[in-house]
């Protein structure tokens, strides 16, 4: 069983070489890289922003009575202590945590997910405005801010990126491969051979995952992206590339022709791809992306990649991928079994 | 007997497909199936060759049931009409991997490209060969498990004179070593010049099956190609 896996999935590899799938692999990461060093900052603009407050800190009563009298410009929540703060901005339910400044008394340390995000700049803007209407030129009540990501702007794309190389691979490329081998009737022709059908549906899951692993190394070569959890991360890439390969071979089978293909996963890329990436800077993505499995693979990676995360906090997203990943596997089975638009 | 069919059918819609057939074929025969476009032709070989599920009926191969795919696997040989190759890759490559899947020495796949005159392309890409080359190949293919059943989807359907008279020439080189083949065909000639037996489909029912005199002698030949 093994040998044939392996001549399979070897087979599949020169093809992926021979049809310049390789050239769209190494393409794809160089062009985030180029895109990472051409990135420009995001102005800002004005909405209302979602504070919290720690209870138990004592922060300057003039400042306090600012805040409460902003409700228009500001929602304030209160929470027991920083650390459950701290979750609701993980979770994006708020856009940064006041605390009392340690080194300058009377004024604030704001925590934001990213400094340069809209939310620190419009929460900057607004505490500025209500700063000189209550006092005047005073010294700032903000006086240092804190983010909860690590790294620069460029690592702060990195999950989009990588969400995007798995995507691609899963979505477009396997669908059109598999489709293509059902469309010249090659899948018809390894059916007279002794292979079972799960061998074939494995190698094409393996094809995946290699071509998603080499893309996402090439692409950490390239911008020398170290992950925090090199361990965590791996685990990740392999349920996303699991998951999402089986999507793929899927998807390639519900389809007749290489064409039809590459316009099913078009529309399946898309929609996956924007409210994962875009979670972050869109209060209704935000609310969406949750419903989408490429948010259980996004989240973990932003995570793990920028807010030192780690697997063990993350069981339901991978098992998720995985869960999902042997649902689209086996209904690629009984597909294939019944010859489905061959 | 060889294959034994009882009330086989594949539905498609009213006018397509096949209608419940049945007939058997003993050890060597070499049958035409004859009929218009859409008669169910290429449906009964290919659910034959385990391509495609029937609807209803039984077919058995040697005492196995047609739907056992690995118990018959390298017994029965398909050739598509169209080939269907990794057109990207070499003849060698081709015929090397199909070797390696069917677990068939990779001497076979000498003996294959020597009796099929393909030695001078071994290193071409299937895609840079003529249709009739690509054929050879296919039916090579085909052989390389030395299967007992051989079935043909209109073998020489796009090929000229020269390489349809090639493709006869290996028809019969295979029905001398004692396979069962059955093949479709439009060609009356070729019908005549190699068939032992003749099944004609009308309409995705079975109409007529005797000996080719009786139907080139017989109204429905006439009426088929009037």
């Amino acid at each position: 069983m093994m040998r044939n896996i392996l001549i399979l999935t070897f087979n599949d590899l020169a093809i992926a070489f021979r049809n310049k799938t390789f050239l769209l692999i190494l393409f794809v990461p160089l062009f985030v890289f180029v895109s990472l060093n051409l990135l420009d900052e995001s102005g800002a603009e004005a909405s209302k922003v979602r504070i919290v407050l720690v209870q138990h800190y004592a922060y300057a009563p003039a400042i306090i009575q600012s805040i409460m009298a902003a409700k228009q410009h500001i929602e304030v929540t209160c929470v027991q202590n920083e650390q459950d703060g701290v979750r609701l901005l993980k979770e994006r339910q708020i856009d940064g945590i006041l605390t009392p400044h340690d080194e300058a008394t009377g004024s604030l340390a704001l925590l934001v997910l990213k400094k340069d995000s809209i939310a620190a700049i419009t929460i900057m803007q607004n505490f500025s405005a209500l700063q000189k209407a209550a006092e005047g030129n005073a010294p700032d009540w903000i006086s240092s801010i804190k983010s909860l990501h690590r790294g620069d702007v460029q690592r702060e794309t990195l999950p989009t990126w990588v969400l995007m190389l798995v995507l691609l691979i899963g979505f477009i490329i396997l669908p059109m491969q598999v489709a293509e081998e059902k469309e010249k009737k090659l899948l018809l022709a390894l059916l007279q051979t002794p292979i079972h059908e799960l061998q074939w549906l494995i190698a094409k899951v393996i094809l995946g995952m290699v071509l998603i692993f080499i893309a996402v190394l090439f692409l950490h070569l390239l911008g020398s992206f170290g992950p925090l959890h090199l361990f965590d991360y791996s685990i990740f890439i392999l349920a996303g590339s699991f998951c999402f390969s089986a999507c793929g071979i899927f998807l390639g089978f519900l389809c007749r022709n290489q064409a039809s293909a590459r316009t099913l996963g078009v529309i399946f890329y898309l929609p996956h791809l924007l409210p994962a990436a875009m979670s972050d800077v869109s209060l209704k993505l935000t609310a969406v992306a949750p419903f989408l499995p490429s948010y259980q693979l996004y989240k973990p990676l932003q995570s793990i990649l920028l807010e030192d995360g780690q697997l063990a906090s993350m069981s339901f997203d991978w098992l998720y991928l995985i869960g999902l990943g042997l649902l689209m596997f086996y209904l690629s089975y009984l597909l294939m079994k019944r010859r489905w638009l061959m | 007997m060889q294959l034994e069919i009882l009330n086989l059918a594949r539905f498609y819609d009213q006018q397509r497909g096949l209608a419940p057939t049945s007939f058997t074929v003993s050890k060597g025969e070499m049958i035409a199936i004859v009929g218009h476009n859409g008669a169910g032709k290429s449906t009964l070989l290919k659910v034959l060759a385990n391509w495609i599920n029937p609807d209803a009926g039984i077919a058995m191969f040697d005492g196995i049931d047609l739907k056992n795919r690995a118990a018959l696997v390298g017994k029965v040989g398909f050739i598509p009409e169209v080939p269907n190759l990794f057109d990207v890759f070499s003849v060698e490559y081709n015929l090397r991997l199909f070797a390696a899947l069917t677990h068939t020495p990779f001497l076979r796949v000498e003996e294959i490209l020597d009796d099929f005159n393909l030695l001078a392309f071994r290193k071409n890409r299937i895609q840079t060969l003529s249709k009739g080359l690509q054929q050879r190949v296919n039916i090579g293919r085909a052989l390389l498990s030395d299967p007992s059943l051989l079935l043909l989807d209109e073998p020489t359907s796009g090929l000229d004179f020269e390489m349809t008279k090639e493709i006869h020439r290996l028809l019969k080189t295979m029905h001398e070593a004692g396979k069962t083949i059955l093949f479709t065909s439009h060609r009356p000639e070729e019908i005549k010049s190699l068939a032992t037996r003749i099944m004609v489909l009308h309409q995705s029912r079975l109409i007529f099956d005797g000996p080719g005199e009786a139907y080139f002698r017989s109204e429905i030949h006439e009426n088929l190609y009037a």
